[in-house]
Protein backbone atom coordinates (compact mmCIF):
# COMPACT_ATOMS: atom_id res chain seq x y z
CA UNK A 1 0.00 0.00 0.00
CA UNK A 2 2.63 2.19 1.08
CA UNK A 3 4.58 1.17 -2.29
CA UNK A 4 1.81 2.13 -4.46
CA UNK A 5 1.19 5.90 -2.59
CA UNK A 6 4.52 6.14 -3.37
CA UNK A 7 4.47 5.02 -6.91
CA UNK A 8 1.46 7.64 -7.25
CA UNK A 9 3.19 10.57 -5.70
CA UNK A 10 6.07 9.82 -7.91
CA UNK A 11 4.04 9.31 -10.43
CA UNK A 12 2.16 12.76 -10.07
CA UNK A 13 5.17 14.70 -9.05
CA UNK A 14 6.54 13.68 -12.38
CA UNK A 15 3.03 14.52 -14.54
CA UNK A 16 2.97 17.47 -12.46
CA UNK A 17 6.50 18.51 -13.26
CA UNK A 18 6.08 17.58 -16.81
CA UNK A 19 2.96 20.14 -17.38
CA UNK A 20 4.30 22.49 -15.43
CA UNK A 21 7.11 22.70 -18.32
CA UNK A 22 4.57 22.29 -21.23
CA UNK A 23 2.65 25.63 -19.81
CA UNK A 24 5.95 27.24 -19.35
CA UNK A 25 6.86 26.95 -23.05
CA UNK A 26 3.71 28.35 -23.94
CA UNK A 27 3.78 31.02 -21.93
CA UNK A 28 6.86 32.17 -23.18
CA UNK A 29 4.90 31.52 -26.48
CA UNK A 30 2.26 33.47 -26.24
CA UNK A 31 4.68 36.47 -24.69
CA UNK A 32 6.61 35.62 -28.06
CA UNK A 33 2.96 36.18 -30.15
CA UNK A 34 2.30 39.46 -28.57
CA UNK A 35 6.01 40.92 -28.76
CA UNK A 36 6.30 39.91 -32.58
CA UNK A 37 3.05 42.18 -33.06
CA UNK A 38 3.46 44.87 -30.07
CA UNK A 39 7.07 45.58 -29.87
CA UNK A 40 8.75 48.37 -31.82
CA UNK A 41 12.12 47.42 -32.78
CA UNK A 42 14.60 47.59 -35.75
CA UNK A 43 16.88 44.71 -37.12
CA UNK A 44 18.53 42.65 -39.25
CA UNK A 45 18.58 39.13 -39.83
CA UNK A 46 19.51 35.74 -42.12
CA UNK A 47 17.05 33.73 -43.90
CA UNK A 48 18.40 30.50 -45.05
CA UNK A 49 16.37 28.06 -46.73
CA UNK A 50 17.64 25.06 -49.24
CA UNK A 51 21.02 26.74 -49.29
CA UNK A 52 20.48 30.22 -50.21
CA UNK A 53 21.27 32.97 -47.60
CA UNK A 54 19.53 36.62 -47.53
CA UNK A 55 19.93 39.29 -45.38
CA UNK A 56 17.01 41.49 -44.49
CA UNK A 57 16.06 44.44 -42.64
CA UNK A 58 12.73 44.92 -40.35
CA UNK A 59 11.49 48.08 -39.07
CA UNK A 60 8.65 47.56 -36.85
CA UNK A 61 6.30 50.08 -34.84
CA UNK A 62 3.79 50.32 -32.93
CA UNK A 63 2.18 53.36 -32.61
CA UNK A 64 -0.34 53.38 -30.06
CA UNK A 65 -1.90 50.13 -31.69
CA UNK A 66 -1.21 51.10 -35.03
CA UNK A 67 1.50 48.60 -36.82
CA UNK A 68 3.67 49.72 -39.62
CA UNK A 69 6.20 46.87 -40.62
CA UNK A 70 9.05 47.12 -42.97
CA UNK A 71 10.80 44.48 -44.62
CA UNK A 72 13.70 45.00 -47.26
CA UNK A 73 16.32 42.98 -48.24
CA UNK A 74 19.90 44.05 -48.31
CA UNK A 75 21.18 42.66 -51.10
CA UNK A 76 20.14 41.06 -54.64
CA UNK A 77 17.59 43.07 -56.02
CA UNK A 78 16.26 45.02 -52.91
CA UNK A 79 12.57 44.21 -53.05
CA UNK A 80 10.57 45.63 -50.27
CA UNK A 81 7.21 45.18 -48.18
CA UNK A 82 5.99 47.44 -46.27
CA UNK A 83 2.80 47.33 -44.56
CA UNK A 84 1.13 50.51 -43.00
CA UNK A 85 -2.33 51.86 -42.68
CA UNK A 86 -4.36 48.57 -43.63
CA UNK A 87 -2.56 48.31 -46.60
CA UNK A 88 0.18 46.39 -47.75
CA UNK A 89 2.72 47.79 -50.39
CA UNK A 90 5.03 45.32 -52.21
CA UNK A 91 7.76 47.09 -54.20
CA UNK A 92 9.63 44.66 -57.04
CA UNK A 93 12.27 47.16 -58.50
CA UNK A 94 13.33 44.04 -60.63
CA UNK A 95 9.86 44.16 -62.43
CA UNK A 96 9.41 47.81 -61.96
CA UNK A 97 6.53 46.69 -60.49
CA UNK A 98 4.72 47.97 -57.14
CA UNK A 99 1.80 45.72 -55.84
CA UNK A 100 -0.55 47.19 -53.26
CA UNK A 101 -2.97 44.89 -50.90
CA UNK A 102 -5.40 45.20 -48.62
CA UNK A 103 -4.13 44.32 -45.02
CA UNK A 104 -6.59 42.28 -43.30
CA UNK A 105 -9.04 44.09 -40.85
CA UNK A 106 -8.65 42.46 -37.56
CA UNK A 107 -12.38 43.77 -35.89
CA UNK A 108 -14.12 41.16 -38.15
CA UNK A 109 -16.03 38.57 -36.30
CA UNK A 110 -15.57 35.91 -38.50
CA UNK A 111 -11.58 36.53 -38.65
CA UNK A 112 -9.70 34.67 -36.25
CA UNK A 113 -7.29 35.61 -33.33
CA UNK A 114 -3.27 35.14 -33.66
CA UNK A 115 -2.99 32.12 -33.19
CA UNK A 116 -3.04 31.57 -29.27
CA UNK A 117 -0.58 28.33 -27.61
CA UNK A 118 -3.93 26.51 -26.04
CA UNK A 119 -4.30 23.39 -24.64
CA UNK A 120 -6.32 22.99 -28.32
CA UNK A 121 -2.64 22.74 -30.13
CA UNK A 122 -1.76 19.44 -27.20
CA UNK A 123 -2.82 16.73 -29.97
CA UNK A 124 -0.95 17.90 -32.61
CA UNK A 125 2.24 19.37 -31.50
CA UNK A 126 4.54 18.84 -28.41
CA UNK A 127 5.99 21.92 -26.53
CA UNK A 128 9.29 22.02 -24.65
CA UNK A 129 11.07 24.45 -23.08
CA UNK A 130 14.96 23.96 -23.39
CA UNK A 131 18.50 25.76 -22.12
CA UNK A 132 19.13 29.27 -22.72
CA UNK A 133 21.86 30.27 -25.28
CA UNK A 134 23.68 33.53 -26.91
CA UNK A 135 22.07 35.00 -29.99
CA UNK A 136 22.83 38.47 -31.18
CA UNK A 137 24.80 38.86 -28.00
CA UNK A 138 21.44 38.34 -26.13
CA UNK A 139 20.73 36.03 -23.77
CA UNK A 140 17.70 33.25 -24.96
CA UNK A 141 15.45 30.52 -24.00
CA UNK A 142 14.80 27.65 -26.93
CA UNK A 143 11.72 26.52 -26.97
CA UNK A 144 10.22 23.61 -29.61
CA UNK A 145 7.28 23.17 -31.19
CA UNK A 146 7.29 20.00 -32.58
CA UNK A 147 4.33 18.65 -34.80
CA UNK A 148 3.07 15.04 -33.94
CA UNK A 149 2.41 14.29 -37.35
CA UNK A 150 3.02 15.16 -40.86
CA UNK A 151 0.70 17.62 -42.04
CA UNK A 152 2.57 20.75 -39.74
CA UNK A 153 6.02 22.20 -39.50
CA UNK A 154 7.25 22.69 -35.74
CA UNK A 155 9.64 25.11 -34.46
CA UNK A 156 12.99 25.90 -32.48
CA UNK A 157 12.59 28.95 -31.38
CA UNK A 158 15.39 31.13 -29.35
CA UNK A 159 13.57 33.53 -27.39
CA UNK A 160 15.29 36.95 -26.20
CA UNK A 161 14.72 36.94 -22.45
CA UNK A 162 13.80 40.28 -21.68
CA UNK A 163 11.50 40.84 -24.59
CA UNK A 164 10.90 37.25 -26.26
CA UNK A 165 11.69 38.27 -29.39
CA UNK A 166 12.05 35.50 -31.83
CA UNK A 167 16.16 36.04 -32.35
CA UNK A 168 16.74 33.12 -33.88
CA UNK A 169 13.64 30.47 -35.49
CA UNK A 170 13.80 27.51 -37.32
CA UNK A 171 10.96 25.88 -39.30
CA UNK A 172 10.94 21.86 -38.69
CA UNK A 173 9.48 19.08 -40.67
CA UNK A 174 8.10 16.46 -37.98
CA UNK A 175 11.38 14.30 -38.81
CA UNK A 176 13.43 17.39 -36.84
CA UNK A 177 14.74 18.67 -40.63
CA UNK A 178 15.36 22.26 -40.65
CA UNK A 179 13.27 23.60 -43.90
CA UNK A 180 13.92 27.41 -42.59
CA UNK A 181 16.24 29.67 -40.68
CA UNK A 182 15.85 32.80 -39.30
CA UNK A 183 18.73 34.33 -37.45
CA UNK A 184 18.78 38.12 -36.25
CA UNK A 185 22.83 39.36 -36.81
CA UNK A 186 21.18 42.76 -34.80
CA UNK A 187 18.06 43.39 -32.89
CA UNK A 188 17.37 46.40 -31.20
CA UNK A 189 13.95 47.43 -29.12
CA UNK A 190 13.05 50.90 -30.19
CA UNK A 191 10.47 53.23 -28.91
CA UNK A 192 11.43 55.76 -31.08
CA UNK A 193 11.39 54.65 -35.26
CA UNK A 194 10.97 57.72 -37.18
CA UNK A 195 8.25 57.80 -39.98
CA UNK A 196 11.38 57.95 -42.35
CA UNK A 197 12.23 54.24 -41.58
CA UNK A 198 9.03 53.82 -42.88
CA UNK A 199 9.61 54.77 -45.99
CA UNK A 200 10.81 52.88 -49.22
CA UNK A 201 14.43 53.69 -50.19
CA UNK A 202 13.09 52.83 -53.68
CA UNK A 203 12.52 55.65 -56.29
CA UNK A 204 9.22 54.04 -57.38
CA UNK A 205 8.70 56.26 -60.68
CA UNK A 206 7.89 54.81 -63.63
CA UNK A 207 6.92 52.04 -62.06
CA UNK A 208 3.99 50.25 -62.64
CA UNK A 209 1.16 50.15 -59.94
CA UNK A 210 -1.18 46.88 -59.61
CA UNK A 211 -4.00 47.68 -57.15
CA UNK A 212 -7.42 46.23 -56.21
CA UNK A 213 -10.53 47.78 -58.41
CA UNK A 214 -11.51 51.16 -56.85
CA UNK A 215 -14.67 49.77 -55.73
CA UNK A 216 -13.02 47.62 -52.96
CA UNK A 217 -11.62 50.28 -51.43
CA UNK A 218 -11.92 51.14 -48.02
CA UNK A 219 -14.20 47.82 -48.02
CA UNK A 220 -13.82 45.48 -45.07
CA UNK A 221 -14.14 42.01 -47.18
CA UNK A 222 -14.56 40.09 -43.91
CA UNK A 223 -18.02 40.81 -44.10
CA UNK A 224 -20.62 37.80 -43.44
CA UNK A 225 -21.91 36.14 -46.34
CA UNK A 226 -22.59 32.21 -47.12
CA UNK A 227 -19.39 30.43 -47.89
CA UNK A 228 -19.44 28.73 -51.08
CA UNK A 229 -16.95 26.34 -50.58
CA UNK A 230 -15.44 23.94 -48.08
CA UNK A 231 -12.37 21.38 -47.74
CA UNK A 232 -14.00 17.96 -47.41
CA UNK A 233 -10.68 16.25 -46.37
CA UNK A 234 -8.88 18.29 -43.93
CA UNK A 235 -5.86 17.13 -42.09
CA UNK A 236 -7.09 15.94 -38.07
CA UNK A 237 -7.01 19.18 -36.02
CA UNK A 238 -7.48 21.94 -39.02
CA UNK A 239 -10.59 24.05 -39.25
CA UNK A 240 -12.49 26.49 -41.28
CA UNK A 241 -10.85 29.74 -39.41
CA UNK A 242 -11.92 32.60 -41.74
CA UNK A 243 -13.65 33.01 -44.99
CA UNK A 244 -13.40 36.41 -47.36
CA UNK A 245 -14.24 37.77 -50.61
CA UNK A 246 -11.15 39.52 -51.46
CA UNK A 247 -10.05 42.09 -54.18
CA UNK A 248 -6.84 40.94 -56.14
CA UNK A 249 -4.33 43.75 -57.33
CA UNK A 250 -4.11 43.72 -61.12
CA UNK A 251 -7.98 42.01 -61.21
CA UNK A 252 -11.03 43.37 -61.67
CA UNK A 253 -12.06 39.95 -60.09
CA UNK A 254 -12.03 39.10 -56.69
CA UNK A 255 -10.99 35.92 -55.09
CA UNK A 256 -12.42 33.37 -52.56
CA UNK A 257 -10.26 33.26 -49.12
CA UNK A 258 -10.96 30.98 -47.16
CA UNK A 259 -8.75 30.16 -44.13
CA UNK A 260 -8.01 26.83 -42.36
CA UNK A 261 -6.13 26.35 -38.72
CA UNK A 262 -5.14 24.09 -36.78
CA UNK A 263 -4.58 27.14 -34.43
CA UNK A 264 -1.19 27.57 -35.32
CA UNK A 265 -0.32 26.53 -38.48
CA UNK A 266 -2.49 28.06 -41.46
CA UNK A 267 -3.45 27.22 -45.08
CA UNK A 268 -5.29 29.67 -47.18
CA UNK A 269 -7.38 28.08 -50.26
CA UNK A 270 -8.13 30.90 -52.85
CA UNK A 271 -10.61 30.21 -55.51
CA UNK A 272 -10.70 32.49 -58.28
CA UNK A 273 -13.79 33.44 -60.55
CA UNK A 274 -14.05 31.52 -63.70
CA UNK A 275 -13.78 34.77 -65.94
CA UNK A 276 -10.10 35.66 -63.74
CA UNK A 277 -6.80 34.83 -65.90
CA UNK A 278 -4.51 33.67 -63.45
CA UNK A 279 -0.85 32.77 -64.08
CA UNK A 280 -0.25 30.24 -61.47
CA UNK A 281 0.63 26.91 -62.97
CA UNK A 282 -1.12 23.49 -61.81
CA UNK A 283 0.60 21.41 -59.30
CA UNK A 284 3.00 22.36 -56.53
CA UNK A 285 5.10 25.66 -56.13
CA UNK A 286 7.25 26.29 -53.50
CA UNK A 287 8.66 30.12 -52.63
CA UNK A 288 11.31 29.65 -49.53
CA UNK A 289 9.34 27.41 -46.74
CA UNK A 290 5.53 28.15 -48.13
CA UNK A 291 4.07 25.63 -50.42
CA UNK A 292 1.18 25.89 -52.84
CA UNK A 293 -0.87 23.18 -54.69
CA UNK A 294 -2.71 24.71 -57.54
CA UNK A 295 -5.84 22.36 -59.90
CA UNK A 296 -8.46 23.41 -61.36
CA UNK A 297 -12.44 22.63 -60.01
CA UNK A 298 -15.17 22.97 -61.83
CA UNK A 299 -14.16 25.71 -63.71
CA UNK A 300 -12.03 27.62 -61.68
CA UNK A 301 -8.66 28.17 -60.19
CA UNK A 302 -8.02 26.65 -56.95
CA UNK A 303 -4.84 27.31 -55.14
CA UNK A 304 -4.05 26.68 -51.24
CA UNK A 305 -0.94 27.89 -49.67
CA UNK A 306 0.90 27.88 -46.56
CA UNK A 307 4.21 26.96 -44.56
CA UNK A 308 2.75 23.38 -43.70
CA UNK A 309 4.43 20.42 -46.20
CA UNK A 310 3.01 19.44 -49.13
CA UNK A 311 1.00 16.94 -48.50
CA UNK A 312 -1.23 19.18 -46.77
CA UNK A 313 -1.94 21.90 -49.29
CA UNK A 314 -2.42 19.13 -51.91
CA UNK A 315 -4.98 17.27 -49.94
CA UNK A 316 -6.87 20.43 -48.84
CA UNK A 317 -7.31 21.95 -52.02
CA UNK A 318 -8.05 18.60 -53.54
CA UNK A 319 -10.71 18.09 -51.52
CA UNK A 320 -12.59 21.33 -52.13
CA UNK A 321 -16.01 21.04 -52.83
CA UNK A 322 -18.73 23.82 -53.29
CA UNK A 323 -21.50 23.95 -50.98
CA UNK B 1 27.38 20.06 -55.94
CA UNK B 2 25.00 22.19 -53.74
CA UNK B 3 25.17 18.88 -51.66
CA UNK B 4 28.37 17.93 -51.85
CA UNK B 5 29.83 21.64 -50.42
CA UNK B 6 27.00 20.92 -47.51
CA UNK B 7 27.97 17.66 -46.85
CA UNK B 8 32.31 18.99 -46.67
CA UNK B 9 30.87 22.08 -44.52
CA UNK B 10 29.13 19.22 -42.03
CA UNK B 11 31.97 17.14 -42.54
CA UNK B 12 29.99 14.39 -43.18
CA UNK B 13 32.34 13.38 -46.87
CA UNK B 14 35.12 10.50 -46.67
CA UNK B 15 38.63 11.31 -47.35
CA UNK B 16 38.36 10.44 -51.16
CA UNK B 17 35.31 12.58 -51.67
CA UNK B 18 36.70 15.64 -49.90
CA UNK B 19 40.07 15.20 -52.55
CA UNK B 20 37.20 14.75 -55.41
CA UNK B 21 36.05 17.97 -54.08
CA UNK B 22 38.41 20.01 -53.70
CA UNK B 23 39.78 18.98 -57.33
CA UNK B 24 36.26 20.17 -58.92
CA UNK B 25 36.43 23.30 -56.15
CA UNK B 26 40.44 24.14 -58.11
CA UNK B 27 37.91 24.77 -61.41
CA UNK B 28 34.82 26.54 -60.03
CA UNK B 29 35.33 29.93 -58.65
CA UNK B 30 31.43 29.95 -58.38
CA UNK B 31 31.40 26.79 -56.15
CA UNK B 32 34.21 28.21 -54.53
CA UNK B 33 32.40 31.38 -53.35
CA UNK B 34 29.52 29.01 -52.09
CA UNK B 35 31.43 27.33 -50.23
CA UNK B 36 32.72 30.80 -48.55
CA UNK B 37 29.08 32.13 -48.17
CA UNK B 38 28.28 28.69 -46.38
CA UNK B 39 30.63 28.78 -44.25
CA UNK B 40 30.28 32.65 -43.39
CA UNK B 41 26.38 31.44 -42.71
CA UNK B 42 27.08 28.56 -40.71
CA UNK B 43 29.60 30.75 -38.74
CA UNK B 44 27.26 33.00 -38.31
CA UNK B 45 24.10 30.97 -37.32
CA UNK B 46 26.80 29.64 -34.55
CA UNK B 47 27.17 32.79 -32.97
CA UNK B 48 30.84 32.94 -33.53
CA UNK B 49 31.14 35.67 -35.80
CA UNK B 50 29.27 38.02 -32.88
CA UNK B 51 33.17 39.52 -31.85
CA UNK B 52 34.69 38.58 -35.08
CA UNK B 53 35.77 40.49 -38.26
CA UNK B 54 33.59 39.34 -41.15
CA UNK B 55 35.43 40.67 -43.67
CA UNK B 56 38.66 39.34 -42.21
CA UNK B 57 37.21 35.59 -42.15
CA UNK B 58 36.15 36.05 -45.46
CA UNK B 59 40.03 37.09 -47.19
CA UNK B 60 41.14 34.44 -45.03
CA UNK B 61 38.89 31.63 -46.63
CA UNK B 62 38.96 33.19 -49.92
CA UNK B 63 43.14 33.23 -49.76
CA UNK B 64 43.09 29.82 -48.71
CA UNK B 65 40.74 28.46 -51.15
CA UNK B 66 42.54 30.44 -53.97
CA UNK B 67 45.54 28.93 -52.75
CA UNK B 68 47.27 32.16 -52.80
CA UNK B 69 49.84 31.96 -49.90
CA UNK B 70 51.06 29.07 -51.80
CA UNK B 71 51.29 29.99 -55.11
CA UNK B 72 53.19 33.63 -53.67
CA UNK B 73 55.74 30.97 -52.48
CA UNK B 74 55.92 28.65 -54.88
CA UNK B 75 59.44 28.41 -56.67
CA UNK B 76 60.30 30.52 -59.58
CA UNK B 77 59.97 28.93 -63.01
CA UNK B 78 61.74 25.77 -63.53
CA UNK B 79 63.39 23.89 -66.62
CA UNK B 80 60.67 22.72 -68.20
CA UNK B 81 60.86 18.83 -68.03
CA UNK B 82 60.58 19.83 -64.11
CA UNK B 83 57.69 20.99 -64.80
CA UNK B 84 56.10 19.00 -66.28
CA UNK B 85 56.85 16.29 -63.11
CA UNK B 86 56.22 19.61 -60.96
CA UNK B 87 52.51 20.62 -62.09
CA UNK B 88 50.68 18.10 -60.92
CA UNK B 89 52.18 17.54 -57.74
CA UNK B 90 52.18 21.47 -57.30
CA UNK B 91 48.20 20.94 -58.23
CA UNK B 92 47.65 18.25 -56.01
CA UNK B 93 49.50 20.31 -53.34
CA UNK B 94 47.50 22.83 -53.73
CA UNK B 95 44.56 20.68 -53.52
CA UNK B 96 45.40 18.81 -50.45
CA UNK B 97 46.08 22.29 -48.56
CA UNK B 98 42.62 23.86 -49.91
CA UNK B 99 40.99 20.41 -48.51
CA UNK B 100 43.27 20.75 -45.28
CA UNK B 101 43.05 24.44 -44.57
CA UNK B 102 39.36 24.68 -45.04
CA UNK B 103 38.98 21.87 -43.23
CA UNK B 104 41.30 23.03 -40.35
CA UNK B 105 39.87 26.62 -40.85
CA UNK B 106 35.86 24.99 -40.29
CA UNK B 107 37.16 22.88 -37.31
CA UNK B 108 38.76 25.97 -35.93
CA UNK B 109 35.57 28.31 -36.07
CA UNK B 110 33.48 24.77 -35.12
CA UNK B 111 35.98 24.55 -32.17
CA UNK B 112 34.24 27.57 -30.06
CA UNK B 113 31.23 26.00 -29.09
CA UNK B 114 31.66 22.33 -30.50
CA UNK B 115 31.98 21.06 -26.49
CA UNK B 116 29.41 23.36 -25.11
CA UNK B 117 26.81 22.65 -28.26
CA UNK B 118 27.44 18.53 -27.56
CA UNK B 119 26.24 19.60 -24.16
CA UNK B 120 23.87 21.53 -24.42
CA UNK B 121 22.54 19.07 -27.60
CA UNK B 122 23.04 15.70 -24.68
CA UNK B 123 21.01 17.64 -21.97
CA UNK B 124 18.39 17.97 -25.00
CA UNK B 125 15.41 15.44 -23.93
CA UNK B 126 14.60 14.11 -27.39
CA UNK B 127 16.76 11.50 -29.18
CA UNK B 128 15.70 12.67 -32.69
CA UNK B 129 15.58 15.07 -35.09
CA UNK B 130 14.21 17.58 -32.83
CA UNK B 131 17.34 17.43 -30.42
CA UNK B 132 19.08 20.65 -30.97
CA UNK B 133 21.75 20.32 -33.85
CA UNK B 134 25.39 20.53 -32.39
CA UNK B 135 26.74 22.52 -35.40
CA UNK B 136 25.22 24.46 -38.05
CA UNK B 137 23.54 22.06 -41.33
CA UNK B 138 23.18 23.48 -44.71
CA UNK B 139 19.29 23.04 -45.31
CA UNK B 140 18.51 21.20 -48.36
CA UNK B 141 15.47 22.22 -50.58
CA UNK B 142 12.72 19.35 -49.79
CA UNK B 143 12.50 19.04 -53.69
CA UNK B 144 14.43 21.31 -55.73
CA UNK B 145 12.91 20.63 -59.13
CA UNK B 146 9.36 22.01 -58.04
CA UNK B 147 10.60 25.09 -57.16
CA UNK B 148 9.12 27.81 -59.28
CA UNK B 149 9.72 31.43 -59.18
CA UNK B 150 6.51 33.10 -57.98
CA UNK B 151 3.88 34.40 -60.10
CA UNK B 152 3.12 37.67 -59.44
CA UNK B 153 -0.63 36.50 -58.89
CA UNK B 154 0.91 33.95 -56.56
CA UNK B 155 2.77 36.90 -54.74
CA UNK B 156 -0.85 38.52 -54.21
CA UNK B 157 -1.88 35.18 -52.68
CA UNK B 158 1.16 34.70 -50.28
CA UNK B 159 0.73 38.47 -49.08
CA UNK B 160 -2.73 37.97 -48.30
CA UNK B 161 -2.45 34.54 -46.99
CA UNK B 162 0.68 36.14 -44.47
CA UNK B 163 -2.67 38.75 -43.21
CA UNK B 164 -4.10 35.32 -41.59
CA UNK B 165 -0.64 33.72 -40.56
CA UNK B 166 1.14 34.07 -36.94
CA UNK B 167 3.43 37.36 -37.03
CA UNK B 168 6.22 34.71 -36.66
CA UNK B 169 4.90 33.25 -40.54
CA UNK B 170 4.07 36.63 -41.39
CA UNK B 171 7.95 37.42 -41.68
CA UNK B 172 8.94 34.12 -43.11
CA UNK B 173 6.42 34.72 -45.92
CA UNK B 174 7.32 38.10 -46.07
CA UNK B 175 10.63 37.02 -46.52
CA UNK B 176 10.26 34.55 -49.29
CA UNK B 177 9.02 36.99 -51.09
CA UNK B 178 11.29 39.73 -50.86
CA UNK B 179 14.27 37.74 -51.26
CA UNK B 180 12.90 34.96 -53.78
CA UNK B 181 15.79 34.76 -56.11
CA UNK B 182 13.75 35.91 -59.15
CA UNK B 183 9.52 37.01 -59.25
CA UNK B 184 9.13 35.18 -62.34
CA UNK B 185 8.62 35.29 -66.09
CA UNK B 186 5.36 35.77 -66.17
CA UNK B 187 3.48 39.15 -66.28
CA UNK B 188 1.23 40.70 -63.81
CA UNK B 189 -2.06 38.88 -62.94
CA UNK B 190 -4.30 40.42 -65.80
CA UNK B 191 -7.52 39.47 -66.16
CA UNK B 192 -8.32 37.77 -69.77
CA UNK B 193 -10.41 40.63 -70.49
CA UNK B 194 -7.21 42.59 -70.25
CA UNK B 195 -8.97 44.85 -67.69
CA UNK B 196 -5.87 45.28 -65.84
CA UNK B 197 -5.26 48.82 -67.84
CA UNK B 198 -7.79 50.41 -65.35
CA UNK B 199 -5.98 49.14 -62.06
CA UNK B 200 -2.42 49.95 -62.61
CA UNK B 201 -0.95 53.47 -62.77
CA UNK B 202 2.68 54.37 -63.79
CA UNK B 203 1.77 57.72 -61.28
CA UNK B 204 2.65 56.95 -57.85
CA UNK B 205 0.95 59.67 -56.35
CA UNK B 206 -2.87 58.83 -57.77
CA UNK B 207 -1.63 54.92 -56.72
CA UNK B 208 -1.19 56.09 -53.32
Amino acid sequence: MVKLLGKTIVMLAAFGAANAFGQSAQAWLDRMNRTVEELSYEGTFVHVFGGTAETLRIVHRNSDGRIAERILSLNGIGREIIREQGEVKCILPDRRMVLLLQARHHSSSLATALPSYSEKLIPYYKFELYHTERVANRLTQVVGIKPKDQYRYGYMLWLDEKTAMPLKSQLRSETGKIVEQILFTDFKPSSQIPESALKPSIDTTGFKWFRPPQKWAGKNSDKKKPIPWRASLLPKGFSLAAFTERPIAGSQYPVDHLVYSDGLATVSVFIENPKSHTDVTEGFSTLGSTNAYSLTINGRKVTAIGEVPRRTVRQIASSLIPE
Amino acid sequence: MQEQISAFIDDELSAEECAFLVRRLERDPPARGRLIRYSAIGAVLRGELVHAEPSLLRRRLQEELNGTGLAEKSPAPQAPRARKFLKPALSAGIAASVAVVALFSLKAFNSVDVEQNATLAKDAVQGDGWSEPASYVVPQEPTSRSVVSPPIRLTNYLINHSEYTSPLSRTSVHSNVVGAADPGANDAGSDASGANVSYESDDPAEAM
